[in-house]
């Protein structure tokens, strides 16, 4: 991917984070991931399996570095809605889900699979729904 | 659809409970996690409270769990009617239940 391609995802990572936060706010988990799975760009065109899934990869990384920049909000779930509209722009279906444990203390997690397989860190977590 | 009562024992123990679609639930390390997709609130309940939803879900009547817990925990079947109000009301009161009219 050239410098020009790169400035051109980073931007579209930036305004879907932009859009997503507000849907974040209100707290309601299944119109979050209706808002990520929403598009405004046309689509392009699918991608075959194989190719979908280094896709998918290689864009939970790009979501990842982008968002760590940010001084603002970049937990898991907005960085897994973030990658579910980038991934949607691609017409690659993924699914967000949501993981828990409570070792020491309670802990939930949210990532993101394509075709069963975690894009984005899934950690020690027990599943717990998936979107 | 849930069916408003005044929460005392007596108007809820031919009610039977069901879980709305909009809560995921599972248990972790004998406790039972309960997420409210509609707020993205986790709510997090000890083993004994994870049996009573267990319960719960799988009887016919709220009358029938309580006779259930009752032999299960050894505990008179008035104060574990007690607190199985007592807990209905709080899940209701957050989303996580549905009281319905019984089959009777």
């Amino acid at each position: 991917v050239g410098p020009l391609a790169r400035a051109r995802i980073s931007a579209e990572i930036l305004v879907a984070y932009v859009e997503l936060l507000r849907l974040v706010r209100d707290g309601d988990l299944t119109a979050m991931v209706a808002g990520a799975r929403r598009t405004w760009f046309a689509p392009l065109p699918a991608p075959g399996e194989q190719e979908a899934h280094l896709t998918a990869v290689r864009m939970g990384r790009m979501v990842h570095r982008v968002l760590a920049r940010l001084p603002t909000d970049k937990r898991c779930l907005i960085t897994a809605l973030v990658l579910l509209r980038v991934l949607a722009h691609r017409s690659i279906e993924a699914r967000v889900v949501i993981g828990v444990r409570s070792d020491d203390r309670f802990r939930a997690h949210a990532w993101v699979e394509h075709g069963g397989r975690p894009v984005l860190p899934s950690g020690a977590f027990e599943r717990l729904l998936e979107v | 659809m849930t069916h408003m009562t005044d929460g005392s024992w007596d108007s809820l123990r031919a009610r039977r409970v069901t879980v709305p679609e909009h809560v995921a639930f599972r248990i972790v390390d004998e406790e039972m996690v309960l997420l409210n997709v509609r707020t993205s609130t986790y709510h997090v309940v000890d083993d004994v409270g994870a049996r009573f939803f267990e319960v719960l879900r799988a009887s016919p009547s709220l009358e029938a769990a309580g006779a259930e817990l009752a032999a299960e925990y050894a505990q008179p079947a008035d104060r574990i009617a007690a607190d199985l109000a007592a807990f209905c009301r709080e899940l209701e009161r957050l989303g996580l239940i549905d009281v319905e009219a019984g089959a009777g």
